[in-house]
């Protein structure tokens, strides 16, 4: 019985951990928009965990610099199975502007499977929650094929 | 009550609407101007080049294609994984072929799904030639000679006519009439400064 609760209510409240690998604050400041009270995420289940072991989204920002890539590789395996990986903005899934320089390792997709990107530069914090919503039902999926 | 100051304000809250943004239940507007999914007129296109070169983010490629009958197949392609939606490449076109709109909704689980692709047939050249309004010019040598007086030269085999070096001309020298096809320079005008060479995208100026 506990455990048909659980599994429901995880679905419903999705955590997310958020990644900052080498952003320019633009997407970071978004993202903590779309979790303040004017666009709330949190009514919706989205909740920040403070620990990657706590989380089901990751949401990366920025162009993975080199310095970054081994911590986020880090901070990503240490979230459990099954996980959702979401790309904010234009540079972890291209390197926008920062393309070509010499610090940048990204883009994300050569490390990790990738699961939802959020185009934008930086996204507007519907389409965030947009992004999440999809996040969200991969990760439903996600959790019946584990079953 | 004087104990508690707040009770009747947070009583009232209770039962006030909510300040957040309904985001998913109501839909939401771009504010006007707000640069989102590219949109690219296939059909203004003249191919110039100018996007691809002043996009910062490397975001826009373009694939020529030979077509059979001497006609090229020209696609271009805006990744919106890879832009900056700066609309740099929109204000630089001189055709309005590609257009920012308020369109944010740029989820995609592919990559593929990000990508926004145009492509039109761009005639051939030599088809072309004879029909244009200045005959003379078009069949003039292919390779164009530079003139003594340091003043510019069109190469008419490779112009687009896409008028940029008439915009660029400090001293409106110059005259590009993109539907008939003619380059004309005024020759007491010109100062020859050399802005109208480097504004073409595609190299024919000849100074």
């Amino acid at each position: 019985m506990f455990k048909k609760l659980i599994e429901e209510s995880t679905g419903k409240s999705p955590w997310l951990f958020h990644i900052n690998a080498g952003s320019c604050n633009g997407c970071d400041i978004e993202l903590v928009s779309v979790l303040t009270p004017r666009y709330d995420a949190e009514r919706l289940g989205f909740k920040l965990a403070g620990s990657p072991r706590h989380a089901d989204i990751v949401v990366v920002t920025g162009p993975v610099t080199k310095q970054s890539l081994p911590r986020v590789l880090r901070a990503i395996s240490q979230v459990p199975e099954p996980r959702c990986i979401v790309t904010m903005g234009s540079c972890p899934q291209s390197g926008n502007v920062f393309r070509g320089s010499y610090s940048v390792a990204g883009p994300l997709s050569k490390y990790v499977h990738v699961d939802v990107d959020v185009a934008g530069c930086a996204p507007k914090p519907e389409a965030v929650i947009d992004g999440l919503a999809l996040a969200a039902q991969i990760l439903k999926e996600k959790r019946g094929q584990m079953k | 009550m004087m104990d508690f100051p707040f009770v009747k304000e947070a009583i009232s809250q209770l039962f006030s609407k909510s300040s957040c943004a309904m985001y998913p239940a109501v839909p939401s507007q771009a504010a006007p101007g707000y640069r989102g999914r590219i949109v690219y007129h296939a059909d203004k296109c003249i191919a110039c080049g100018m996007c691809e070169r002043v996009c910062s983010g490397n975001a826009i490629t373009r694939t020529v294609e030979h077509l059979e009958d001497g006609q090229d197949r020209i696609t271009l392609t805006f990744n919106l994984g890879s832009c900056t939606f700066c609309a740099t490449c929109a204000d630089f076109c001189t055709r309005n072929a590609i257009e920012l709109t308020g369109d944010y909704h740029m989820v995609a689980t592919k990559e593929e799904d990000l990508l926004v692709t145009g492509s039109f047939i761009k005639a051939a050249p030599k088809k072309k030639a004879p029909a244009a309004a200045a005959p003379e010019d078009c069949q003039a040598a292919p390779a164009v000679k530079p003139r003594d007086d340091g003043k510019p030269v069109n190469d008419p085999a490779r112009c687009v006519y896409c008028t940029l070096c008439a915009k660029k001309c400090p001293v409106q020298a110059l005259t590009v009439d993109r539907a008939a096809k003619t380059w004309v320079l005024d020759e007491d005008k010109c100062i020859a400064c050399g802005t109208c060479a480097q504004a073409c995208p595609k190299n024919c100026i000849i100074m």
